[in-house]
């Protein structure tokens, strides 16, 4: 018992000595040193935080655009093998009453064929100038309350209720506009020579097999990183009933924008209102392309890998910023020894200077990644080919950052301290 | 107090091993004042680290207060050396971040006193010495003789048993190195037990013994020349 509060005053003492050590020395080192060691500090936390963050921000940016740019918060869709979502007026109706739902935006599609080419007739051995699309139904107000719509046109106007005929054709189907018309990919037909203000006819088969044809006028081209923008045609809600000789009241799509915290209960309402048989309701996350989550996963993996090789480069950085530190002063390590300075105090003065190190470093880096880095990417998204990518930087993933980098710097200060103090005390003080 | 007995230190091995102390038998005593002189490789601040827990004998014993210390663990050494033994040095071996007053404390920080308590001593102990005024300052702005009147200031700050110094006027000009002897002739005077390594009969003379080594042996253990 005696020798434990022995121990305990003994350990009392060393961390009260190493405090009054490292603190001192952290305060009268060189600024210079100090400054560079910090700084080094705060790109191994960036290097830890900010890659893995910019790969998962470059998928996440495409869930996010994927919800804001189509799906909503919720998505109602129809059944695999089903024309339409069944009780598609009375879930409307609910929706429009329901107190948590802000907007929603129901739509019908068709697949039809698109003739650009109206007064020319195709060359021996050429095709037609004309494309299989799906053609959306939309009320553009609705559309507009949930997605933006408007902001998609990249040429010409957003649809307009009081004026019909018009169609707004999605930028990867005209030749023009679309990115893949380099590609040359086998199959890949796209429209040529149409833009604004020209005309176009549009040819739907019935399931009775009648052909209804009608013509529009490219009002706008729409472009978004998300593919059912891109690569869709929308004309009015209204005109694309009219086309169709049944289904008139009923929908395919129903995107719904809600508090993102109250998806998933607004799932389960609409599930127990239509029932789990008439129509697939999912959140936003939900909706999303598994190949996507794939994706993620992936860039997560790598993300991570990335992180555990800066992790591994911050601990050899400290062990030799530390490792330098202690060997430069390994005669005052042996003096101090020698005039009876117990080797944990030391040892815990080496320790406290690089948290100290550490913790300042990684205030500065969070201070970098939540004031500046993740605001300005939000503000300016990085313009991949398929998402607008952002930083992904949650406080408890910097916090567990924060606190491996710090549990890796306690070592790696930890063990040179350790080391150079072992030697013998005479030989550090003579310095041989 | 402190004594010795057959203790023989070697460096090295095989054709290269050097017999630095060759069975020494040496006693300290409450309220000595030794000055151990010698030529140059004659085995004195072998002996002094040997007598002061700084290093391991080769072979022999030594005691303190009738304890063999080989006995003894690294940290019981370290204790013995925080509580019972001063030591200073020929290069001053102060602490360069900490200020003279800070530098004194230190030692008594880890004996276990309050930081206000460990600094009011040393500035006692500063005082003493006669360097008060400058306890604010660090190392790097002190002169030499300043530097090595607060290594002497530290060693004594905790009342120790010893004061070991290992040629403390080694670096020092004559007009210095009078004072540190001056200093430490009026410590013993006190009943402070100090042994002094030095190369100069001139301060060795101010010693109650003269203890001459020669090729690792006492060639003589007398008082000093008047």
């Amino acid at each position: 018992m005696k020798k434990l509060i022995l121990l305990k005053t003994e350990f009392q003492n060393a961390i009260r000595v190493g405090w009054f050590l490292a603190f001192r020395q952290i305060k009268r080192s060189g600024k210079g040193t100090t400054t560079l060691i910090i700084f080094i500090m705060v790109l191994t936390f960036l290097n830890l935080v900010v890659v893995s963050g910019l790969l998962v921000g470059l998928i996440s940016g495409s869930f996010k655009q994927f919800r804001e740019s189509y799906s909503g918060d919720v998505i109602v869709t129809t059944l695999p093998g089903r024309d339409y979502i069944d009780h598609s007026p009375e879930l409307i109706s609910f929706l429009n009453n329901h107190p948590k739902v802000t907007a929603i935006s129901p739509r019908y599609g068709i697949s039809a064929t698109v003739l650009a080419s109206l007064t020319t007739l195709p060359k021996k051995n050429e095709r037609a100038n004309a494309i299989g699309a799906r053609i959306v139904g939309i009320d553009p107000e609705l559309e507009e309350n949930v997605t933006d719509f408007s902001k998609f046109i990249i040429a010409g106007e957003p649809l307009n209720t009081e004026e019909s005929g018009g169609i707004l054709i999605g930028a990867n189907l005209i030749k023009k506009y679309s990115s893949f018309a380099d590609a040359n990919i086998p199959g890949l037909d796209l429209l040529n020579d149409v833009d604004v203000g020209q005309k176009v006819r549009l040819t739907y088969a019935t399931k009775s097999g009648n052909k209804v044809i009608k013509e529009f006028f490219v009002k706008g081209i729409v472009q978004s990183k998300v593919d059912q923008i891109s690569t869709r045609m929308f004309i009015l809600d209204n005109e694309l009933k009219d086309l169709l000789p049944v289904n008139q009241s009923q929908y395919q799509e129903i995107a719904i924008k809600t508090d993102p915290l109250f998806a998933s209960r607004l799932v389960k309402e609409i599930e127990n209102y239509i029932g789990l048989d008439s129509a697939r309701v999912q959140t936003s996350e939900e909706a999303i392309p598994s190949f996507l989550r794939d994706v993620e996963a992936t860039f997560s993996i790598l993300g991570n890998a990335l992180s555990s090789i800066a992790l591994v480069v911050a601990a050899i950085t400290v062990f030799i910023v530390v490792f330098i530190n202690a060997v430069t002063k390994r005669k005052f390590i042996g003096i101090m020894k020698g005039i009876g300075i117990s080797p944990m105090a030391i040892q815990f003065s080496y320790i406290l200077q690089a948290i100290f190190y550490g913790i300042v470093g990684s205030a500065i880096g969070l201070f970098l990644t939540f004031g500046v880095m993740r605001p300005f990417f939000d503000a300016h998204p990085i313009n991949f080919p398929f998402s607008d990518g952002i930083l992904v930087a949650t406080a408890a993933g910097a916090g567990i950052r924060v606190v491996i980098l710090l549990t890796v710097t306690f070592f790696a200060g930890y063990l040179p301290a350790k080391f150079i103090v072992q030697k013998n005390t005479l030989d550090s003080i003579l310095g041989r | 107090m402190i004594r010795s007995e057959k203790l023989i230190k070697k460096y090295g091995q095989g054709e290269l091993e050097l017999t630095v102390l060759k069975s020494i038998d040496f006693e300290i005593k409450d309220g000595d004042f030794i000055a151990i002189i010698g030529p140059s490789g004659a085995g004195k601040s072998t002996l002094l680290y040997q007598l002061s827990l700084l290093d391991l004998p080769t072979s022999g014993e030594i005691y303190f207060n009738g304890v063999a210390t080989s006995t003894l663990n690294e940290a019981e050494k370290t204790a013995i050396r925080l509580n019972e033994l001063g030591y200073v040095f020929q290069d001053y071996a102060l602490l360069p971040e900490l200020r003279a007053a800070e530098n004194v404390a230190l030692p008594m920080l880890m004996q276990g006193m309050s930081r206000d308590e460990a600094i009011r001593r040393a500035e006692v102990s500063l005082d003493k010495i006669g360097i008060l005024d400058k306890k604010n300052n660090v190392p790097s702005q002190l002169s030499g003789g300043q530097q090595q009147r607060v290594s002497i200031a530290r060693a004594i700050a905790h009342n120790p048993h010893i004061l070991f110094a290992d040629e403390p006027t080694a670096n020092l000009d004559s007009g210095n190195a009078r004072l540190v002897i001056d200093t430490f002739k009026k410590l013993n005077e006190e009943g402070q037990t100090i042994v002094m390594v030095t190369h100069e009969i001139e301060y060795a003379n101010k010693a109650k013994r003269v203890i001459t080594l020669k090729d690792g042996i006492i060639v003589s253990d007398h008082k000093p020349v008047s």
